[in-house]
């Protein structure tokens, strides 16, 4: 037995909102589940109510093209990887999400549910801040759109309301973006991330974009970096400089700062190589 | 209390259970089938995997409310007429049990995984068990197992195909 709460399938998202609204901060959506349980079992979180949107066929979709890519909340992590265009569209993110959690944890976890759950080593976190994506909010007083650089809050907190729940997470065009992902962990499938980072790359614009995971109470998006540079070394120094500024890790159970501090600059190399100094990349 | 109606192995199955529950309690302690092992109780041993409508999840980290209406396969299931599975006799065949406690999330982690992918190549192998922790056997022969199972299951699906 898992705490003490109720449990409700809803109908309707207007529904869901108005069940999270009546149960005031003490209600928690249920999606995969696969941080909630835990949470709930280890005693981190005690909520009332729980609320099951699954059953919505609305949230249960995803659709995925070069202008514009929407996935819904229930869609579980599986279901995008196992995708070929969604995998050929969305490579970093597809990779990102290929390394969370084990195959069976991965039937049931949703994108949506990674970034509600606010970890600063979430992996989605830093694909989703570079490709700027739009999380679709709905609540009592209607639906929003929020910015993913303008949700999270702090360790394990949103911007969301109480009686607010995502239904989906927009992805805009790709317009010629490369992108890349890079994780390190200790245990593959047992273990969240160390440190983890993401890159875009606009060659038609020249600028590159940055965020990184696990070194700070959020994931942090660094400001666009423009690419003008003749000297890769040089270059590298310079964006490694600026990643060791915007960061500030802490020592955990996973890994010390200094580790931390010494892995970064190597994952930043390597993104910096697969997207502009190979040339090539995805 | 919630009412739930559901299928386990084939079977429909119906109950009454508290929020609280988790589909492995469900399993374990009210329909008595302990095939279904707790370890870790949080999505990190794999002791608990049974698949929901053909796909291999972790059973502690899923609420009993939420398989109503749902398809549960549990190990149970693999012995069809009182004979082994292809997968349990591959699994004895290649010295792939030792203690035995993460054999049945193994075997359902094989059962998924040779239901999506009927010739999965070694890393398919390793990529579907790698949330079943085995403490005893080192892996390399449950991976011969998985293999040894696919390949009789290939042969006999030829071997009908000339007859
Ligand atoms: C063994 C194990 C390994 C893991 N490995 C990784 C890993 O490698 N990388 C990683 O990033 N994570 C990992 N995780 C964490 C977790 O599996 C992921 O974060 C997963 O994506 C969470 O999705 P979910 O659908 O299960 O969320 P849930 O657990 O259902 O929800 C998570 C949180 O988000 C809220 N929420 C969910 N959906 C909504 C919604 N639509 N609207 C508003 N709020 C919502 C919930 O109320 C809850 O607070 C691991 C977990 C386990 C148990
Ligand atoms: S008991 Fe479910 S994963 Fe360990
Ligand atoms: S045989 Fe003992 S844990 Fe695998």
């Amino acid at each position: 037995m898992l705490g003490n709460f109720e449990y409700k399938r809803i109908r309707s998202i207007e529904e869901g909102c108005q069940y999270l609204a009546e149960a005031a901060g003490d209600g928690a959506v249920l999606a995969g589940g696969t941080d909630l349980l835990v949470e709930i079992r280890n005693g981190l979180k005690s909520p009332q109510l729980l609320v099951d949107c699954k059953g919505l066929d609305v949230l249960n979709v995803f659709s995925v093209d070069d202008s514009r890519s929407t996935i819904g909340a229930s869609v579980a992590l599986n279901q995008l990887i196992e995708h070929r265009v969604f995998r050929t569209t969305h490579p970093a993110l597809a990779d990102a999400l290929a390394s969370i959690g084990t195959y069976q944890l991965r039937n049931r976890a949703t994108l949506v549910g990674n970034i509600c759950n606010a970890s600063p080593a979430a992996d989605a976190a830093p694909v989703l801040l570079v490709l700027d994506a739009v999380v679709e909010v709905a609540g009592v007083e209607g639906p929003r759109t929020v910015p993913v650089r303008s949700f999270f809050a702090g360790v394990k907190k949103t911007t969301l309301k109480p009686d607010e729940i995502v239904t989906a997470i927009a992805l805009p065009a790709r317009s010629g973006l490369r992108t890349a992902f890079r994780k390190q962990q200790r245990i593959r499938g047992h273990d969240l991330a160390v440190v983890n980072a993401a890159g875009a790359y606009s060659p038609a614009k020249k600028v590159l974009k940055l965020a990184i995971g696990s070194c700070a109470p959020t994931p942090v998006l660094l400001d666009p970096i423009e690419v003008d540079s003749k000297d890769n070394e040089a270059f590298a120094d310079h964006v490694i400089e600026t990643v060791l500024r915007a960061v500030s890790p802490i020592s955990d159970v996973r890994a010390s700062a200094g580790y931390r501090n010494a892995v970064l600059p190597i994952l930043v190399k390597r993104i910096l190589h697969e997207l502009l100094f190979e040339g090539s990349g995805a | 209390m919630y009412d739930i109606r559901f299928t386990v192995n084939g079977q429909p199955e119906h109950a009454t259970v508290p929020a609280t529950m988790t589909l492995l309690d469900l399993l374990r302690d009210r329909l008595a089938l302990t095939g279904t092992k707790e370890g870790c109780g949080i999505g990190e041993c794999g002791a608990c995997t049974v698949l929901l409508d053909g796909k291999p999840i972790t059973s502690c980290l899923m609420l009993a409310v939420e398989a109503d209406g749902h398809d549960i396969e549990t190990i149970e299931g693999e012995a069809v007429g009182g004979g082994l599975s292809v997968l349990q006799q591959a699994f004895i065949d290649t010295g792939a049990i030792q203690c035995g406690f993460c054999t049945p999330g193994m075997i359902m982690s094989a059962r998924g995984l040779l239901n999506r992918t009927p010739d999965p190549s070694d890393e398919n192998i390793v990529e579907a068990i790698a949330g079943n922790l085995c403490r005893c056997t080192g892996y390399e022969a449950i991976i011969a197992a998985v293999r040894l199972a696919a390949d009789r299951l290939a042969g006999a699906k030829q071997g009908r195909g000339q007859s």
